[in-house]
Formats: C-alpha cells, structure tokens, sequence
C-alpha cells in the first residue's frame, strides 16, 4: 500500500482548511443536499466531502457511509489532494498502490475510487469523492458533472464563510450599538477631505438638541457649539492625530446646551482610511457627556486642594502608615510637613519607610516598635511621644497617634498625624520648674502671712467662691477644718453695723477694681476685732471671672493705739491751746496800751512775746492738719466759689503785717476771673493763699512789692503770689514741698517759720484736685501758684 | 438794741481774767463769771444774761451738756450761746452749732477785738433769731 506523501505546501494548505471552520462542525443540508444529488447523477454507492486535515480525512457530508473519518495515510483523498483535476482509481485491487489497503479489503471493500479536489484560499483542502464497490470508469460526461458538483459544493463552502463573516459583523455590530445605548454615547464620522459629517441623535441629544434641529450638519456643527476658549485645544489635538503624533484625537471640552449652559464632553475619534495618496479620509469618533464626571472631577479636585491646603496649614504630618506581616512598612500618604518632622519627602517615603525610621531616637525605637507592634494586634489606637534627629545631636519631641485599620492583604493601614511638640515639651519642663518655685513662693507667702500675721484671699466676684489662707480662719476665730468660705458665710462673720460699708466696697471694687475696707468682725466667741481688708482684681482681659484677690489684717491692736493717738492730739490740741489763749490774751491787752501804759522797752518786748505766741499758735495748727491730712481725716467744705471776694479778703488780712515789714501788696486779676467759678473749699485756699502771702512778705526785702494774681489759663484759675525777694536756693529746690524743709537752719529762726506750710499746701492742693508750683531763680524772687479746675 | 450782759463760763482761771477785761474793761460790757456749768446753771437764775460765753471742754459738766440744760429752764431758751474752743476742726464746729450755738470763737483768740465780735454776733442773731452767725 502506497501512503500519500504530503504536498510541499502542507502547512498553507492545513491553515487555509482551518480557516474554513468546516472541520467537526454538523452536517448541513447545503452540503447534503449536493452530495445526494451526486449520488442520484453518477450512481455510485458512497459520496463524501471528505477534508483532509493533518493526520485524517474527516466527512462534512456522507452519502452510503456510517463512518465519519479515517485515518489519512489508508486515505485515497490523501493522493488526490496532491493533484489538480479528478484522481480516478477503476478497481483497487488492481491497483498497487491501493491493492492491500484495508479500506479496500475491508469495508466499504472500495474497488472504485473518483476524487474531485476541493479549493479553498488556493489550497486543496480536501475532496468530493466518489466510491463503488465494484469496479468503474467514469465517463467523461460523469467526469465533467463530478467536477461541477465539486465546483458547487466549493462556492457553498465560500459562501458560508462569508455568511459566517457577515453574522460575525452584525453580532458584532449589534453588540458595538447595544455599548453606545448602554453607555449613551454620541458618535460622529467626519470625511476629512470633503468636510461630510454624520453625527446620531445621541449626540445631538447631549447638547439638548435633536438632529433636526442642528441641520444643516456639518464640521461647523461641532465648531459652532464648541466652547470658544477650547477651540484651541481641539485644534491642536485633531491636527496631534492626523499627523500621526497622536494615535487617537482625544478632548474633553465644553460645548453650548441648548438652554445656554455648557456642558462637559469626552470626544475620542481616529483615522479609520486614507485616500490612495495617504491622506486621512474617514474619521470615527465618540462623543461623551462627562458634565456629572468633570464636575465631580472639579469636587474631588477641590477637596484634595482643601485638604492639601489644609495639610499645609497644619504644623504636624497627616500620614497614612501601612505595615505588612512579612515586614515591609511604608507611608503611602504623608502631607509635606513630613520633612520638618523626618527630614525626609514624602516620596521618600512612599513604598519604603526605612529613611523615616533611621531619624528615630535610639533610646525610643524599642518603645515605637512595640507600640506599632500592640496597636497591629489589638487594632487598638497608637499613641506614642518618641524623640527623632537629622543630626544625632540635636533631638526634636515627637507625638504621633493613629488609628489602624486590616486591610484585605493582611496588611495594617493607619491613618494619623504626628507633630513636633519640643517647644510644648520645653514649656512642660519649664511648667513643671515654675510649680516647684510655686511651691516654694507659696511656701513662702504662708510662713510671711503667718509671721506677719496677715491672711490673704481670693474670690471670684462673678462665681461667688472665696477662698480663705489659714491667717484668715485664724483671725475669724474660725476653724478651717469645718468651715468651706463663701461670699455669704463672709457675711456672717462682719459686724452687722459694717455690712452695708463692705458691700458698698465690694460694689465699689466691681468699677474700681480695688477693695479697701476697715470693718469689724465678731468671732464665734463674741469677740469684736478690727480687720483691714485690702483687694485688687485682676486685670479684666485676662480675668474672666473676676478674681479679686487681697489680704486681710487683724488690725485690732492699731486700731486701739489709733483711738489713743486721736484722743492725744485731740487732748493736747486743747491742752496747748488752752494756755496760748491766755498768754496770747493777756500780751494782746497789753500790747494795747489800754488796760496799762508800759515803757518803749516794754512794749518791745511784748512784740516779741506776742509774734512768738502768734507763730507757736500757727505751728500748733499746721501740725494739726498735717495729722489729719495724714490720717485722712481732714474734711473738706467743697462748694462752688466765685474767688474774687476771698482774694480781695487775703489782701486785706496781710496788710497790716505787709505794713509791719513795709511792703505793699497789689492784686492783679484778669477779667474773665469775676465770671468764673471754682469748686473749693473757701477755708482752705484762703489757709494756703495766706502761706503763700506770709512767706512772699517774709522773704521780700524793705519796700518791694508783692502780687497777688488770678490768671484764667485754658480750663484753670491760676492763683499766683510774686516776690521780689532772693528766691529759692536750687539745692533746695526738691525738698520745698517736704515737711519741716527749711532754706537753711537760720531762715526758720530768722524769719519765723515752722518749714510746715507748703507741705500743707501741697496736701490742701492736691484734695482740690489742683497743682502747685513755683518759679524762681536764685536772686530774683519767686513765684508761687496752684491751679485749680474751673466749674463749666 | 446794744449787747450789755454776757455770762462767761469757763473752767480756766487765766481765761476767765483776760476776757473780764477785754468785755468789761476794754469794751464796757456786764459780765458775770463763773468755772463751770453747775455754776452757769445757778447764775442764770439771777443774772438772766443777753448773751451766754461757753467754754466747749470743761472738766464735769462740759460746754454741750450746759447748753443742753440751760434749754431746759424756760427763760433761758432764747438766749445766744457762743461757744469758744481749742478744737477748731470744722466737725466740731458743726456738732457745737448743730446742738444749737449761734456762733463759735476759736482759741487763742485776739482779746482786743473779742468784745467787737460779741456785739456783731448779738445783733445779728437779734436780725435773725434762727440762724447762725455765720462770722
């Protein structure tokens, strides 16, 4: 037996049978129905489409045969697939190369064999064969149908390929349009070269329009409804692709709706053919609405600029951290501050977190792994304070915390922020210094309050909480264990009679912002003591509670020597008067010469005597009020005062001892003086306008002139008494308004003064509400005045 | 209607002398002495003044309650009491008028023109009964 070799062109031959797509495919009636009519025509008991592939001869259509392949090498197709035109064998056996194959000994016990080869893409790719079990010869008329039925059934096999082909497209087609519904995309072609345009209603539709309504379309279409500021762009992009720079034209702009606004659209489009002379022809593209992307695109655009703007606001990182089991660790997420804080950027940082943890302090690194380590097995929150450094010297505070979350590939992912807290760090250390000093200052106050045996206090004007050092308990007669202070329990504690005078205080405090106050206080044992209660609130900005705080003295003891000292003066005020009254009575009725006539020395000596008594008389009351101005006691008649009378009235009191010295005293007033009021005490400016007057006339020389003047300057009097006597010596000049200062130790004695009566002034003044002053050089008199506010 | 009887109570002899002579010798008036309230109290009984000198401290009876039970006899309600004292303060003064003095005279006061002051107080108090005299 003879086996079929294989055509030199096996392998087109095999890809060109495949490209068929017959092989193992059912039996179809349009190769059946040829096979049977070649059966009806030439008679023969079998008829196959038999395909010879690579080691078989498979049978797309039967006629007289059950089998549906056999193998190639017993195949007689096999030989006639090497040749053109009918492969023809009369009788088998007698035939050498087919005598002893099995097909021929066995059945079918082929004895006659005819096979028209089939063509497909210029290859044989099988046959239709014909075969009888007795011997035959075809005629040459059986031999031309046979090759006509074959020539039939190789259009049949064209045709279904092509029907196969078209089916593929409009599936394929169908599925294409099914997309476009689905995803409801527009889409256009453009001929490039003569400008025609086809565009579907989707497209339309997306600018609100339907096709009819943007007639007559063409390129201009587009054009019209583009958004002006992206013509450009679209310009660039078609003339990117059509010059093969870009594979496909690709925009994503903003073309006019109907209803006036823009909308946001995704145009992708390619060349698909060229003109013969390679000139782009047809272009297909999609059109895209994307308005609700684009502006959820600008949303998320805008919220990662807020929270990058954010992240940069921020003095600490905000990081995701990411640690996976086999050890692997990195910080996918980390805002910029992660280079004040690690000295590393967070690119650095992104897939490797080795470059973050080199900065670690080594001391801290065992804690850091550890709590990593916890928060990754419990999930729980990390929180850790560590120290980092860029230099190895220098060591920043560090405080991270985080919260973890698993993630599907058993990696843990926190997200975090860590900040630099040396500076809070530094100011903690420092806290923890001043509360030490605290301590001691507090220590301190308590051993001063005890030794000085004042107490000290705070209250909250607005909450009404109090609170009470021990001093305090101590001088209530209280005992501190059972008796927490409030405003009310305070209460309790003062002399009923000075109630209304400490809340008068308290209330006074509120405007003021000081508390001052003499009270008694009744102890538990009935015992009255005097306290001194003094209290300051603390500046209202920084004080939103109104806390006041003050001491508070027992001041019992001061308070008796007080009484002492008042009934003292007071005692020796009548005591020393008393007697002056009768020395200065008895000299006044001498010195008249009316009760007895007394010799020119006499009467000498009775001057003397009678001006020491005057002086020592003056002395007596400048103490006097000296104490009481000390004390405060003094009290002042202030009224509204038109001065003109009370000057004319220091005038007229100094003339006799102006005459006395020969000195003459003028007053000078301006005119507007009579139209002003002053608010004074009439007493008391008299008391220091007759100072002013004794000493001018004192201290002038024989024949001058002293002057009193009143002078309206701006909203002030100016009360001015001149001296044309030597003037004040300059180291004398700080020490004028001192008590008991005196030029030099002979002036008190030579002139008669008791260095009292400007420091008086001074007091007397400044109880008005006015100033005093001088002006004087050495050697040409001196001037002194006070200011007083006029009355509006 | 001219000043002429005056009754000085005062506790201090020196003053008691010097005052006699500036009223009596220097300015003509009728006066009657004597050291104390108890003393005023049994004078006034007999003497009936016009106007009433009254030392403020006085050791006993002090200057205050004397006026306050001269007011109690019926002839002496209407008579001027000038109080004279050596607590000038203006408090004092006050108390002194507020219990019904028509004036007060300081202490040391200048006895040549005491006898002046009196009758200027007198005829004003005379002018008008309810008021002080306001020197």
């Amino acid at each position: 037996m003879q086996t079929p070799v294989l055509p030199h062109n096996e392998q087109e031959r095999l890809t060109a049978l495949q490209q068929t797509g017959l092989l193992d495919t059912q039996a179809e009636q349009r190769f059946d129905r040829l096979t049977h009519l070649a059966q009806l025509c030439l008679g023969t008991e079998i008829v196959l489409v038999s395909l010879v592939d690579a080691d078989r001869q498979w049978f797309k259509s039967k006629q007289g045969l059950d089998a549906c392949e056999t193998g190639r090498d017993i195949s007689f197709c096999g030989h006639t697939i090497l040749g053109e035109g009918v492969f023809e064998v009369p009788d088998a056996l007698l035939d050498n190369r087919f005598a002893d194959n099995p097909l021929v000994l066995n059945a079918p016990f082929i004895r006659f064999y005819a096979g028209v080869p089939l063509v497909s893409h210029g290859e044989n790719i099988g046959t239709l064969c014909f075969i009888d079990s007795k011997p035959r010869k075809f005629t040459d008329k059986e031999r031309q149908i046979a090759t006509e039925i074959g020539k039939t059934i190789e259009q049949e096999i064209q045709d279904r390929l092509q029907e196969q082909a078209q089916e593929e497209l409009a599936a394929r087609e169908q599925m294409y349009r099914s997309v476009l519904e689905g995803t409801r995309i527009g889409t256009w072609q453009w001929n490039v070269q003569n400008g025609d345009t086809v565009l579907n209603e989707r497209w339309a539709a997306i600018m609100g329009y339907t096709l009819a309504e943007l007639e007559p379309i063409s390129v201009d279409t587009w054009l019209n409804l583009l958004h002006p500021d992206d013509v450009a762009d679209s310009d660039t992009q078609l003339n990117a692709h059509l010059n093969g720079s870009k594979e496909f034209f690709d925009i994503k702009c903003r073309m006019k709706h109907k209803q006036g606004h823009y909308v946001w659209v995704h145009d992708r489009g390619k060349v698909v053919s060229y003109t013969d002379d390679g000139k782009p022809l047809m272009m297909y593209g999609t059109h895209a609405d994307i308005t609700e992307q684009k502006l959820n695109d600008l949303a998320l655009q805008q919220s990662r600029d807020q929270l990058y703007k954010l992240t940069q606001e921020l003095p600490g990182v905000v990081y995701q951290y990411q640690s996976w089991p086999d050890g692997r660790a990195a910080f996918p997420y980390a805002s910029t501050a992660i280079e004040d804080i690690y000295g590393v950027t967070p690119e650095e940082v992104r897939t490797d977190a080795t470059n973050a943890f080199e900065k670690i302090h080594p001391d801290d690194l065992g804690r850091l792994v550890e709590s990593i380590e916890r928060s990754i097995e419990d999930l729980s929150l990390w929180e850790l304070e560590y120290r980092v450094s860029s230099d190895n010297h220098t060591f920043k505070w560090l405080s991270g915390s985080a919260t973890p979350e698993r993630m599907a590939d058993g990696s843990t992912l926190w997200h975090g922020y860590i900040q630099d807290i040396t500076e809070t760090k530094k100011y903690y250390l420092k806290l923890e210094e001043l509360n030490q000093e605290l301590n001691v200052a507090q220590q301190s106050l308590d051993l001063a309050s005890e030794q000085a045996q004042i107490g000290y206090w705070h209250a909250s004007l607005k909450l009404g909480t109090l609170w009470w050092s021990p001093m305090v308990y101590q001088i209530f007669g209280l005992d501190e264990q059972d008796f927490i202070p409030n405003d009310r329990k305070f209460k309790s504690v003062i002399h009923p009679d000075d109630i209304a005078k400490v809340e008068q205080s308290q209330q006074q405090a509120l405007v003021t912002g000081i508390h001052n106050i003499i009270h008694r206080v009744i102890r538990p044992s009935g015992e009255v003591r005097w306290v001194h209660g003094l209290g300051q609130i603390v500046a209202e900005d920084k004080n939103p509670d109104l806390i006041m705080v003050g001491s508070l003295q027992d001041i019992t003891d001061r308070m008796k020597l007080q009484k002492v000292k008042d009934d003292f003066i007071s005692t020796v005020s009548h005591e020393l008067r008393t007697p002056l009254t009768s020395i200065n009575g008895a000299l006044n009725l001498l010195q008249s010469g009316k009760i007895i006539a007394l010799p020119e020395k006499a009467q000498k000596l009775m001057d003397i005597a009678s001006s020491n008594c005057m002086q020592l008389s003056r002395l007596i009351n400048d103490l006097l009020d000296i104490d009481k101005l000390a004390a405060g006691k003094m009290q002042f008649e202030m009224k509204k005062l038109n001065i003109v009378p009370l000057l004319q009235r220091a005038i007229d009191d100094h003339q006799p001892y102006a005459q006395q010295h020969n000195i003459t005293l003028e007053l000078q007033m301006d005119e507007h003086i009579n139209q002003s009021t002053l608010y004074v005490d009439e007493h008391r400016l008299l008391q220091i306008l007759t100072n002013f007057l004794s000493n001018a006339v004192k201290f002038s020389p024989k024949e001058g002139c002293v002057t009193l003047s009143a002078t309206l300057i701006d909203n002030e009097i100016e009360i001015a008494v001149q001296d044309q006597g030597s003037g004040i010596p300059d180291d004398f000049k700080s020490r004028i308004f001192e008590k008991f200062s005196q030029a030099d130790a002979s002036s008190s004695k030579a002139k008669g003064g008791t260095g009292l009566g400007l420091a008086l002034c001074k007091e007397l003044t400044a109880a008005m509400q006015g100033n005093i002053g001088y002006e004087s050089e050495f050697g040409s008199g001196a001037r002194f005045y006070v200011r007083l506010p006029i009355v509006k | 209607m001219q000043l002429d009887k005056i009754l000085h109570v005062e506790d201090d002899e020196s003053i008691r002398v010097i005052v006699e002579m500036a009223l009596v010798d220097l300015s003509g008036f009728t006066l009657m002495s004597c050291d104390g309230g108890q003393a005023a109290l049994t004078q006034v009984e007999t003497f009936t003044p016009e106007l009433i000198l009254l030392d403020a401290m006085m050791p006993g009876m002090d200057g205050l309650q004397t006026l306050i039970e001269l007011r109690k006899k019926p002839h002496c309600q209407h008579i001027p009491v000038v109080f004279m004292t050596a607590r000038i303060q203006q408090a004092e003064k006050q108390q002194y008028l507020d219990a019904g003095a028509v004036a007060v005279i300081e202490k040391p006061f200048d006895a040549m023109s005491l006898g002046d002051r009196l009758e200027t107080i007198y005829q004003a108090y005379l002018a008008s009964p309810d008021r002080n005299v306001t020197e």
